[in-house]
C-alpha cells in the first residue's frame, strides 16, 4: 500500500517534469532540424485517381481534408507574400476528383488560381479548366457560371466568352436575373467600371468567408480608386483649359469650383497630384501599398 | 428463435458490460472538436466536413467493433469454455450463431443510433437548424448499419473455421476487396482472355459490395437517396447475411469442438 502510494506521489512528478523536458528537448531539435532542412511544400501522391482508389470509402472527408490543405497552403503563402503558388493546382485537382460535389473548392479555388500574384496563381487558364470541370459534375448550378464569367471578363479579358458564360448561367435554375443583364451589358461594353464594381461586390455580399470578403472589398475600393482617379484628371484636364496651367494641388480644383471639397479615396485620404501631374493615392494611404503591389506583380510576374 | 434470442440479448449485455460503448464518448470529443475547429481552418466546408466526418467516424468506430467483437462472438466462448455449457443446454448451433449475430447487430444499432445522434447535434450546431433534407444523412447512417451487419455475418463466417488472427484478416480482405468490386467489373475486357473475363464478372457479383452503401458524399451535400435503393440494399444484405450465415451455420455444425 505505502509501496503504490509513493510511486503515485513519485509518478506524479515524474510525468510533468518529464514531458517539460521532452518538450524542451523537441524544440531544440526543431530548432537544429529548421537549421540544416530546407523548407520544402510536398503533395507526395498528385494522382487523383490513386489517392481516390487508395481514399475506400472515406472520399468525401479526405477531399475535405485536402480542401482545408488548399485554403491553408493558400492562406500561408498569402501570410508571407510569396508569389509560388506551384501546389495549388495538384491540391485543387486532387480535391475535385475526391469530391466532384464540392463546389467550394470550384469556386474558391478558381479565384485562388486566377488572380494575379500576390492575389493569386496567375493561372487563369487553370481556373477555367477548374470551373469547367465543376460545370460539368454540377450543371445546375449557376454560381460556377458565374465564377467562369468572372474569370474570363477580369483575367483573361475575353468579353465575348465572358458574355456567353453569364448568358449560359441565366439559363440555369435559381439564377439571378442579373446574370442575363451581365451578359448583355459585357458583350456590348466589355470592361467597364459599373460591371466591375457590380461583380466584386455581389462577391463580397455573397461570400461568409472573411478572407475572400477582405480580398473583394480591397478590388472594390481599388476601383474606386481607378475611377476618381479618372474622374480627377478629366477635371485636371478642365482645369488647364480654363486656366491655362495644371493644377499643382486638389485645393486648387476646389477654389475652381469643380469639385466641392478635397477628394478623398475610400479610406479617407486624401487623393493627391503627382510628379506626371496624374491623380495618385496619398503615400498615407494603405491602399497604395496594395495598388503598388498588385501593379509589380502584373509587370513582372508572367 | 425465442432461444436465438436469450442468445443475442445475453451478446448485447456482455457488449455492453466489456464497455463496448465507450466509443461513444471518443465520438462525442471529436466531432465537438470538428464543429468548433473546422471553421477556423478551412473556407465554406463547416457543415459538409461535419457530416462527412461524422459519418466516417461512425464507419470506422463500427467496423472496428464489427470485425474484432464479430471475430470474437465464437472464438471467446470457446476459449473461455462457456460455449460447451451453452451447447448443453437446447440450444442449437444454428441458433447460437443467429443469436451472436443478432446480439453484436443489436450492440451496432443501438451504437450507431447514439452517434447518429450525437451527428445531428453537432449538425445543429453548425447549422443552427435542421432541414428536410437533412434526413439523408439518417438514410447514410442506415446504409453504414447494414454494412456493419454485413460484416459482422463474414466475421461470423470466417471465426467458424479458422483462428481469430486469420478471421480478422479475411473480414478486412474481403471488406476492402467489396469496395472495388466495380474496378473489377471496369476492368478491359479486351485484353483478358474469356474464361478470365466470367471469372472476374462472376467474381464481382459473388463477392460482397460494399460500395453499394455508400452514400456519403450524397449525405455530405444533401441530396436525396432514391427510396428504391434504400429498399434495394436492405434487401441485398437480408439476402447476403442469410447467405453468409447458413454457410456459417453449416460451418459450425460439422465443427468438432472436442
Amino acid at each position: 500500500m505505502k509501496s503504490e502510494k509513493s510511486i503515485a506521489w513519485l509518478l506524479l512528478f515524474v510525468v510533468p517534469l518529464g514531458f517539460a523536458g521532452i518538450w524542451r528537448m523537441q524544440r531544440r531539435i526543431d530548432a537544429e532540424r529548421a537549421s540544416i532542412t530546407e523548407e520544402r511544400d510536398e503533395v507526395l501522391l498528385r494522382s487523383p485517381k490513386l489517392v481516390k482508389a487508395m481514399s475506400l470509402e472515406y472520399a468525401p472527408l479526405l477531399a475535405d481534408i485536402y480542401w482545408t490543405r488548399v485554403v491553408q497552403y493558400y492562406g500561408n503563402k498569402h501570410l508571407r507574400g510569396q508569389a509560388n503558388l506551384d501546389l495549388l493546382w495538384p491540391l485543387l485537382d486532387i480535391s475535385t476528383a475526391l469530391d466532384p460535389n464540392l463546389v467550394i473548392a470550384y469556386r474558391f479555388g478558381a479565384m485562388f488560381l486566377s488572380q494575379a500574384a500576390p492575389g493569386g496563381a496567375g493561372r487563369p487558364d487553370l481556373a477555367v479548366q477548374l470551373i469547367q470541370r465543376g460545370i460539368q459534375a454540377n450543371p445546375e448550378y449557376w454560381r460556377l457560371y458565374e465564377d467562369l464569367g468572372f474569370v474570363y471578363y477580369f483575367d483573361l479579358k475575353d468579353y465575348q466568352k465572358a458574355s456567353a458564360a453569364f448568358l449560359e448561367g441565366s439559363k440555369k435554375p435559381n439564377a439571378l436575373v442579373w446574370m442575363k443583364i451581365m451578359a448583355a451589358k459585357v458583350a456590348a461594353e466589355g470592361e467597364s467600371f459599373e460591371t466591375s464594381l457590380f461583380l466584386w461586390k455581389d462577391i463580397y455580399d455573397t461570400s461568409a468567408d472573411p478572407s475572400v470578403k477582405k480580398n473583394a472589398l480591397m478590388h472594390l475600393q481599388l476601383l474606386t480608386v481607378k475611377e476618381d482617379c479618372k474622374q480627377l484628371d478629366a477635371l485636371a484636364d478642365e482645369y488647364a483649359k480654363r486656366y491655362g496651367k495644371r493644377p499643382s494641388r486638389m485645393s486648387d480644383l476646389v477654389q475652381a469650383g469643380l469639385v466641392r471639397g478635397i477628394p478623398r479615396d475610400p479610406l479617407g485620404f486624401a487623393y493627391v497630384f503627382g510628379a506626371s501631374e496624374k491623380t495618385e493615392l496619398n503615400l498615407d494611404s494603405p491602399l497604395l501599398e496594395k495598388q503598388l503591389m498588385i501593379e509589380r506583380f502584373r509587370k513582372y510576374v508572367p | 428463435m425465442r432461444r436465438a434470442g436469450v442468445v443475442a440479448l445475453n451478446t448485447f449485455r456482455e457488449a455492453v458490460r466489456d464497455r463496448v460503448l465507450y466509443n461513444l464518448v471518443f465520438f462525442a470529443l471529436l466531432m465537438i472538436a470538428a464543429s468548433v475547429a473546422v471553421g477556423q481552418i478551412s473556407i465554406g466546408i463547416e457543415q459538409t466536413v461535419i457530416v462527412s466526418l461524422g459519418l466516417s467516424a461512425i464507419s470506422v468506430i463500427g467496423l472496428l467493433i464489427s470485425i474484432f467483437l464479430g471475430v470474437a462472438l465464437v472464438s471467446k466462448e470457446m476459449d473461455k469454455r462457456t460455449l460447451y455449457a451453452l451447447l448443453a443446454k437446447p440450444v442449437r448451433r444454428s441458433e447460437f450463431l443467429l443469436g451472436k449475430f443478432a446480439g453484436l447487430v443489436l450492440t451496432l444499432a443501438v451504437n450507431t443510433a447514439a452517434m447518429a445522434l450525437g451527428l445531428l447535434l453537432a449538425m445543429l450546431y453548425v447549422k443552427h437548424s435542421l432541414e428536410r433534407s437533412d434526413t439523408v444523412v439518417l438514410v447514410a447512417v442506415y446504409f453504414i448499419l447494414l454494412k456493419l451487419a454485413l460484416i459482422v455475418a463474414l466475421a461470423l463466417l470466417f471465426s467458424c473455421f479458422t483462428t481469430p488472427l486469420l478471421a480478422i484478416l479475411f473480414t478486412v480482405g474481403l471488406y476492402i476487396a467489396g469496395l472495388y468490386v466495380q474496378e473489377l467489373r471496369n476492368l478491359p475486357i479486351e485484353v483478358m482472355s474469356p474464361p478470365m473475363s466470367a471469372f472476374t464478372k462472376w467474381l464481382s457479383y459473388l463477392l460482397p459490395n460494399f460500395e453499394n452503401f455508400n452514400v456519403m458524399a450524397m449525405a455530405a451535400h444533401g441530396r436525396v437517396v432514391p427510396g428504391a435503393l434504400i429498399l434495394q440494399n436492405t434487401l441485398y444484405t437480408v439476402v447476403y447475411c442469410t447467405i453468409v450465415l447458413t454457410a456459417a451455420a453449416a460451418v459450425f455444425s460439422r465443427r468438432n469442438l472436442k
